[in-house]
């Protein structure tokens, strides 16, 4: 592509694709560039080449079947999906679940978090070349995913959660696999800061790279650790607090700069605070119930069913209709792994969902990335690229 | 860092000019409610039972949307300086409803104050065009570029009104209710962005003389199961040949 400069010089400039199939976009993303030697003169995004009409296909069941999809939203964290969107549900139906449902649920949720900052922060360090990262949290992983295995049968998309409750309550053993987990976690980060926090490859090729600053970040709706690393101390846990996060001793890891390494360490700290929130939500797990009584939403005793008329009718309408929020619209959100996580539902009375609009928290982060890449290396622009998280099954829906 | 990246990502403002200090309690809903609804002649939604949405009529959407938005951004007590997300909906099929057939709810939230508020707008089916604000909130360029794909209304004003979930040769816009679920399109070559990519330079002052050969990119197989042979042969050829990097996984 010839172009004349600012400054009126001639100039040749190379256009290149990276993506939509690149190892370097973690997914399905496309990053078409114009280039100058290496460095990325300007550069413009495609999405939704992982699309697969989220929205219209939860027009089709019941809001039960739901609940599947989410898992495929952001599948680095699925419960915290599985949680968001029973969560707005329920405010539907202005039900709380029980004590222990909202204390594992804390739990899942944050070391759902630790998880999805694991797989983040380690690919992250792939596409600058530090393998080793990648090891040491994989391996964590793994093994936070055997408790997965264990609590539901499943690894990657859990549907742990149901509205009104959980799946099934904790097996037994589980506290002791989650305190054994946590120090694995609390070693693998050490052992990662111990790799890159005095690395000078490291720092040299995430210091001042790719700057947001705050009131870009804001203006581009960013939300979660990547607003944080501008400098802008939100974070819902905090600020608009739900399932009790107010009553936690936890720090909001705030950045100074905005750029790419402060997007990786914040990540790293956040992982430390997760780990003491899980710590503190333990030593409250309490035994009780995991499903709430309301019977619009949670089935019957099976004794009961088998004994009383009410109870068999209940079971038969909740398992053949499922459940029907009332008519109007509501929009509920939490603080994911990536960002704030909202649900805009409306609902017409009915068992299926008449519209759900998913407010995915990566998008806003993707809307800004290629303007934040111009100007850049486009080595830099793939270490970027990984900083901002960016989950194409939540992106593309 | 260099030069060009303050022209994408501005700098003239120092991350630190973000005060960091506790969240301020915001308004509750109904002073949010009592503050907006005489100044603009906003309605509350009886629909949404949970939070506050005020709602903007059909007709007034075009004269006072932008304005009604850039208060909310600015007033000094409001503040609210983050769009979320726009949510569209079609009530063409929901019970009992009266009035116009779309409806978009802008979800705003506050970083400064502790409060949130839903605009909604309403839009009539035979002039479904409101005003972009995409010159307020950065994010609303990408959000109501996807309003437009999935539901079909336009937004005078908007610098690039592309589809960015669906592919650029798909017909129609999926979320309408009267778009069936199982409808199938052939779809072939992908978007070469190259319009998108010129405007990007001409925004950093550089003129464009010759677009030249570029690089198509890789035909999409996995979009909406659409087949890469579908598509020209010619283009097919081009693409092809010139290997786009991300084609051969390199």
């Amino acid at each position: 592509m010839k172009v004349l400069t600012p400054e009126g010089d001639r100039l040749d400039l190379m256009t290149l694709n990276m993506g939509p199939s690149h190892p370097a976009t973690h997914g399905t993303l496309r990053i078409f560039a114009a280039l100058d030697g290496e460095t990325m003169k300007a550069a413009v995004c495609e999405m939704g080449y992982l699309h697969r009409g989220f929205e219209k296909m939860t027009e089709q069941g019941t809001y039960s079947m739901v609940l599947p999809y989410t898992d495929r939203l952001n599948y680095c964290s699925a419960m915290i999906n599985n949680i968001g969107f029973c969560k707005a549900v329920e405010k539907m139906f202005n039900v709380t679940v029980p004590e222990r449902c909202i204390t594992l649920r804390v739990i899942l949720m944050e070391l759902s978090r630790i998880i999805d900052h694991l797989v983040c922060s380690c690919t992250n360090l792939v596409d600058l070349g530090a393998l080793t990262n990648f090891w040491y949290f994989f391996n964590t992983r793994e093994e936070v995913y055997k408790i997965w295995e264990k609590l539901c049968g499943q690894r990657l998309t859990n549907t742990v959660t149901r509205i009104g409750g959980m799946y099934r309550d904790a097996y037994p053993g589980f506290e002791s696999d989650v305190q054994k987990v946590l120090g694995q976690i609390e070693k693998a980060v050490a052992e990662v800061r111990g790799l890159i926090e005095r690395n000078k490859i490291f720092i040299d090729r995430t210091k001042d790279v790719c700057v947001v600053s705050a009131e870009e970040a804001i203006s581009y709706g960013w939300t979660g650790p990547c607003l944080r690393a501008s400098g802008v101390d939100r974070d819902m846990r905090k600020d608009e607090p739900y399932y009790g996060y107010e009553t936690y001793q936890f720090d909001t890891v705030v950045g100074e700069t905005g750029d790419t390494y402060d997007r990786i360490m914040i990540r790293l700290y956040e992982m430390l605070e997760s780990a003491s929130i899980v710590r503190q939500a333990l030593a409250r797990l309490k035994p009780g119930p995991v499903n709430t009584s309301d019977a619009r939403l949670s089935l019957p005793d099976r004794d009961r069913v088998y004994h009383d008329m009410e109870a068999l009718i209940n079971s038969f309408k909740l398992i053949y209709e499922g459940v029907r929020p009332p008519p109007g619209e509501c929009y509920d959100a939490l603080e994911a792994a990536n960002g704030e996580l909202g649900f805009h539902i409306t609902s017409d009375g009915g068992t299926n969902p008449y519209r759900i609009k998913v407010r995915p928290p990566c998008f806003t982060q993707y809307a800004a990335f290629g303007p934040m890449c111009e100007g850049e290396m486009i080595a830099d622009a793939a270490a970027t690229l990984g900083s901002i998280n960016i989950i194409a099954g939540e992106l593309d829906r | 860092m260099s030069s060009i990246a303050g022209a994408g990502i501005s700098h003239e403002t120092d991350v630190r000019s973000w005060k960091r200090e506790p969240i301020k309690p915001g308004k509750s809903d109904d002073q949010l409610e009592a503050a907006l609804t005489e100044r603009f002649g906003l309605t509350r939604d009886a629909k949404d039972r949970w939070n506050l949405t005020l709602v903007l009529a059909a007709g007034k959407a075009k004269a006072q949307l932008h304005e009604v938005v850039q208060f909310l951004r600015d007033s000094p007590d409001l503040r609210f300086d983050m769009l979320l997300d726009l949510a569209s909906i079609d009530y063409l099929s929901y019970p009992n409803h009266r009035g116009p057939r779309f409806a978009i709810v802008y979800l705003f939230k506050s970083l400064v104050f502790r409060h949130r508020l839903k605009l909604k707008v309403e839009i009539d089916e035979d002039d479904a065009e409101v005003p972009s604000i995409h010159d307020l909130y950065r994010i609303a360029d990408w959000t109501e570029r996807e309003v437009f794909d999935q539901m079909g209304i336009v937004f005078s004003g908007h610098p690039n009104l592309k589809r960015i979930l669906n592919h650029h040769e798909f017909v129609g816009h999926p979320l309408r209710k009267d778009y069936p679920c199982q409808k199938r399109q052939k779809l072939s070559i992908n978007d070469p962005m190259v319009d998108q990519l010129e405007a990007r330079l001409k925004h950093y002052g550089y003129q464009v003389v010759e677009s030249g050969e570029v690089h198509l990119g890789a035909p999409i197989a996995a979009k909406h199961q659409s087949v890469a042979e579908q598509g020209p042969v010619d283009d097919q050829k081009k693409a092809n040949a010139h290997g786009a990097v991300g084609a051969g996984g390199v």
